[in-house]
């Protein structure tokens, strides 16, 4: 027998708080795909892919229904591309680009990560092909994101990397300058890349994952946040300490519905339960924001004083809620603050609260980055580098993940918008005060070594 | 021994499970079973009784009278008949099924046809929220089972039909995301 608080609630949060599965992610090896013959690489590529992948979205929806919560997007992650195909040239790699961006509309997916290189100690050959191919990879398909992890705390920071990354930005912005710069939010730079990350633009199935595995990232910002009003409308007494038990509860029943989708959805489908990744990912819907979160806990609009402090609480309490919901717990695991895919974060960007500077401090404390941030487009290659940098040591000194999904829109100053679409949302360009001033810095280039805090033995 | 069932009926008030036991013990009745639920301002019992062979239905009826009748309390008794073979039960599964809409005659009748149309059993049934302030918010809850074998698709696809015609939300759910939602 149920009780009612226990229907009616759970209804209340999928009727008009936005609760959903944000995305089951399959997650497919390539590894058994390689061949020097690129074509031949294509072929297996896209046969396995179709074979594994055939029914995913079938599967998710009828799981979707059973339970009547949705699951918003299906997904595929694959192995790295830089190492699957090592063997091939820039050009050969856009051709196996195509074919991903083939297999997921074959499958009805919406996006398929794992365009990505792994370079935080050094350049093999397959990752210097993948990365100039990064460009046209990204402005000739629709579904690919691409990732390249530039440093890692074991490994420390590989310069090289950051400052060839700023340039293949900018490329790719120029690519797709009709589109402002669309092909840069396919691309995300990272330090401590999780690998079995459902969300994209960074998800890739990492070197010992499984052939085959599903996992699953939940969401829910609407929910927490109707949960803290709820709560504060009814005791206005409530305290940090409370409001944080509050938040903790709240993204344990978030997590529990992402651990019975994935399980059961991986039970069908014959693939192992990876991983349920508990982050707090908003979209641009109405009511499904983690900017107002933080207006829920009286702060005017993210970025002002305290939001740091705010912020690290969140993510705190969320990690909390969901670790105990969860079997096995992932990915980000965290809150994003993504600039363009929140409404509540783009305005307040728009509005002059949240500074570049403000958001580099969040991320120290929050699971992703400097995520969607549109960017002049006359940022020089060697500042975006710097940007990255900067991002790369918060997450290698604090043993973090961290990330930048930095797009500079081509033709575009700070305060005009640039548009992206669909989930990847709208921004406003932010300003940055110092855009000529870091490219000495970056002209040296090399690897910042690994931090004492990588010697753990 | 034979068993009894009995159903008890009246305004509620404190007392009346203490009466049909009290007259049940002096018959020297064991309560094997017993659910009772309050429904606005009215109490509903059920109890299974072993009763001595000596006593009849009829004289549980007249010892209940006597001393219920002053708590105007209704009591209906019936003898359970010696069951045989148990009645074969498709294997189901647990759903939950919510109404939310504006309270209007026919509501419970329209939805519980479907349910019956395809042989789906209704385990709890309750109204958790009258309206109050809103009469659009007037919510049900039926805790069903349904037979595995159902055409998934075309139940659901017949409560959609049936909701719209009666102005209702309507949603389809299994019973285990509720529990594992709220529960460890």
């Amino acid at each position: 027998m149920l009780t009612d608080r226990e229907v009616l609630s759970t209804l209340q949060m999928l009727r008009s708080e936005h609760l959903d599965v944000r995305t089951v992610t399959l997650g497919v090896s390539l590894f058994d795909c390689s061949s020097h013959d690129s074509k031949r690489f294509e072929e297996n590529i896209y046969r396995k892919i179709l074979g594994l992948a055939r029914h995913l979205v079938a599967v998710c929806d009828e799981v979707g229904d059973r339970y009547g919560i949705p699951v918003v997007n299906k997904r595929i992650a694959v192995s790295p591309i830089a190492v699957a195909g090592a063997p091939c040239s820039a050009e050969e790699m856009v051709g196996v680009a195509r074919t991903l961006d083939r297999a997921a509309q074959e499958v009805h997916i919406d996006f398929i990560g794992g365009f990505s290189a792994l370079v935080e100690k050094g350049f093999a050959s397959g990752d210097r092909a993948l990365i100039e191919a990064i460009p046209e990879a990204l402005s000739c398909t629709e579904r690919v994101c691409a990732s390249v992890n530039a440093a890692s705390t074991a490994a420390g920071i590989n310069m090289d990397g950051v400052a060839l990354m700023g340039k293949t930005i900018v490329r790719a912005a120029r690519k797709t300058a009709s589109a402002d710069g669309l092909a840069c939010a396919k691309l995300g730079v990272f330090a401590n890349i999780p690998q079995d990350v459902p969300f994209m633009a960074g998800a890739y199935l990492g070197v010992g994952e499984p052939d085959a595995v599903i996992n699953v990232g939940v969401s829910g910002p609407g929910v927490v946040r109707n949960a803290i009003d709820r709560a504060r409308r009814a005791d206005p007494s409530l305290d940090l300490g409370r409001l944080s038990e509050l938040i903790k509860r709240t993204a344990f029943k978030v997590t529990r519905v992402g651990e019975l989708i994935g399980a059961e959805v991986a039970a069908r489908l014959g693939v192992p339960f990876g991983v349920v990744d508990l982050s707090l990912a908003p979209t641009p819907n109405v009511g499904d924001s983690v900017g107002e979160i933080f207006q829920s806990l009286g702060l005017e609009n993210i970025g002002v004083p305290g939001s740091t402090a705010v912020l690290a609480m969140l993510n705190d309490a969320v990690k909390k809620g969901g670790a105990f919901a969860s079997s096995n717990v992932g990915g980000f695991s965290g809150a994003f603050i993504p600039v363009s895919e929140d409404l509540n974060i783009s305005e307040a960007a728009r509005m002059g609260f949240l500074s570049i500077e403000k958001l580099e401090a969040l991320t120290s404390v929050c699971s992703v980055g400097l995520d969607m941030v549109a960017l002049p487009g006359d940022t020089p290659a060697e500042t975006i580098s710097a940007i990255i940098a900067d991002e790369m040591a918060i997450g290698v000194i604090n043993r973090k993940t961290t990330a930048a999904r930095l797009i500079p829109v081509p033709g575009k100053k700070a305060g005009d918008k640039a548009f992206f679409g669909g989930l990847l949302g709208e921004a406003t360009i932010i300003p940055l005060r110092s855009m000529n001033s870091s490219g000495d810095f970056i002209r040296l280039g090399g690897r910042i070594p690994a931090p004492l805090q990588g010697l753990r033995n | 021994m034979e068993k009894f069932v009995l159903s008890i009926l009246g305004t509620d008030r404190p007392g009346i499970v203490a009466a049909v036991s009290r007259v049940l013990a002096d018959l020297c009745c064991n309560v094997e079973d017993v659910s009772q639920t309050i429904l606005q301002d009215e109490f509903v019992g059920i109890v299974i009784a072993s009763v001595p062979d000596a006593i009849s239905a009829d004289v549980l009826r007249a010892g209940m009278g006597k001393a219920l009748d002053s708590l105007r309390l209704h009591v209906a008794v019936k003898k359970l008949e010696k069951s045989g073979p148990p009645r074969p039960r498709p294997v189901c599964e647990p759903f939950v099924i919510v109404t939310t809409g504006p309270d209007k005659v026919g509501l419970v009748a329209g939805v519980t046809e479907v349910l019956a149309d395809f042989g789906v059993n209704i385990t709890q049934l309750k109204a958790a929220f009258r309206g109050g302030d809103d009469p659009h918010r007037n919510t049900m809850i039926y805790e069903v089972d349904v037979p595995v074998e159902t055409d998934q698709q075309a139940f659901r696809e017949r409560l959609r039909g049936k909701a719209a015609e009666l102005d209702l939300e309507l949603s389809l759910q299994h019973r285990d995301i509720f529990e594992a939602v709220h529960r460890i």
